[in-house]
């Protein structure tokens, strides 16, 4: 971890919904909610790229919004209730933006889709009719490295219409 | 290093007072801290508090002479918010214009002042509108103009056991533009930024002019000089020279001095040629 500073490290009790399963545990104040997420409950979907708050790999829903998971520490995600790329399909079956990502050939190196997918959802849930602009405007917080966007912007527009 | 979540502003200075000789931060909603962590992990304080379970630091409401702005209001909030859309249209677009959603939905206007960026994003808009930021301490309450609240890059006269509560925003029927020069056209530090806040007569003339840019200075500066040569009907391409008097630009990763002091001049020309069209022609004909 990050070693120890002048005031020992305590632990704290945090209860939260996790893909819809309640999860209880014990969390270091520094914890970043990423790690717990990937260590901890080994849901390994959001990835840490730039590890502060520029590229969107680390996406996950918090109470309904799109959050970066590695500027939030777990001790803050008490309570709240989360959606991370794990939770959206059923078992084998894809949700609506999953499947448009595939049949779409949105994925290239595939690093940066999770947070793509929840930044799709954060657009249809906001936008009834998102343009191309807005796609791209509000999907700015994610960045792929591959530049594979116009597949992207094209699942996320075909899932906005059937979303109707 | 140690957690703190108090749910009222009472139990906050309570526990303020069992803590003295530590370090500590103020944790809202996180997005210029940890970063900063991420980066040095020394700078952790021995002890956070979160004060997001204080709900009375939530929202925008309006009486007759102003617009209050809780200092948790996110930036999405205020993205979103009508009143501000309508009244405040330089914040407003500011709010559109910072950095992306994820971002947005967790960062919020009390942060983006005590964070006191020279190239903060809500900072020329706050400013020139003169915005007062509302400080809660255990002695009570008081209200100073955010131009005297930021006193350097990082720095505010916030004392140790004060939070910032509420942004005060006078109703005066202004209108006002924000305009942002970044990298990109998101996720991005501005290179420069600026807010235009003024009122015209029924002829299109301005009644007043208040011009306020960012990244050009320790602190986000008033353009006195080239607004009073405006409003004294000195043309434009005169006038834009006056904007040098209350700059102070320096080189950095985004950019050099010269640049700055370069492009604020091109696109602060721009804008009163072609946003400002109405006021300034009118103001060209007399």
């Amino acid at each position: 971890m990050y070693g120890a500073g002048p005031i020992a490290d305590s632990l704290y009790p945090i209860s939260l919904i996790v893909n819809g399963k309640m999860v209880q545990s014990d969390v270091p104040a520094k914890l970043r909610l990423l790690d717990f997420l990937r260590n901890d409950l080994n849901l390994t979907g959001a990835k840490e790229v730039c590890g502060e708050g520029e590229c969107g790999a680390c996406t996950v829903i918090m109470d309904g919004k799109t959050v970066n998971s590695c500027l939030i520490l777990a001790v803050e995600a008490n309570g709240s209730s989360l959606t991370t790329i794990e939770g959206l399909s059923n078992g084998e079956m894809l949700n609506k933006m999953q499947k448009a990502f595939v049949d779409h050939h949105s994925v290239q190196c595939g690093y940066c889709i999770p947070g793509m997918v929840l930044s799709g959802e954060q657009i249809i849930k906001d936008h009834a009719h998102p343009d191309r602009n807005t796609i791209r405007e509000d999907l700015s917080g994610n960045i792929c490295r591959c530049t594979g966007y116009q597949k992207i912007v094209d699942a996320i527009e075909f899932a906005a219409e059937k979303h109707r | 290093m140690k957690y703190f979540c108090p749910n009222s502003i009472d139990e906050l200075h309570k526990f303020l007072k069992t803590i003295r000789g530590l370090s500590m931060s103020i944790l809202a909603g996180g997005t210029d801290l940890m970063p900063r962590w991420e980066q040095n992990k020394r700078l952790m304080p021995d002890v956070l508090i979160d004060i997001k379970k204080m709900g009375e630091l939530f929202g925008i409401r309006e009486n007759e002479n102003e617009i209050i702005i809780g200092a948790l209001t996110t930036i999405q909030d205020i993205k979103k918010s009508k009143l501000i859309y309508n009244e405040f249209s330089s914040l407003s677009e500011a709010a559109r214009q910072f950095a992306g959603v994820q971002i947005r939905h967790r960062a919020t206007i009390g942060g983006n002042i005590c964070n006191a960026s020279p190239a903060g994003d809500l900072l020329p808009g706050l400013y020139a509108h003169h915005a007062e930021i509302q400080l809660i301490g255990p002695n009570g309450h008081r209200l100073i103009p955010v131009s005297d609240f930021i006193v350097g890059p990082g720095k505010t006269v916030m004392e140790p056991e004060e939070i910032v509560s509420e942004i005060h925003l006078p109703r005066k029927g202004e209108k006002s533009l924000f305009y942002k020069l970044g990298l990109r056209r998101s996720m991005a530090i501005a290179v420069v930024n600026f807010a235009v806040v003024y009122n015209t007569n029924p002829d299109n003339s301005f009644t007043s002019l208040n011009i306020t840019a960012g990244a050009v200075a320790p602190t986000i500066v008033f353009l006195k000089s080239f607004s009073d040569a405006i409003m004294n009907g000195v043309p434009l391409d005169e006038a834009i020279r006056f904007v040098e008097k209350d700059i102070s630009p320096i080189n950095d990763i985004r950019a050099t001095a010269n640049y700055r002091r370069t492009v604020l001049k091109n696109v602060l020309k721009y804008t009163f040629r072609h946003e400002l069209a109405d006021a300034h022609e009118e103001y060209e004909e007399k």
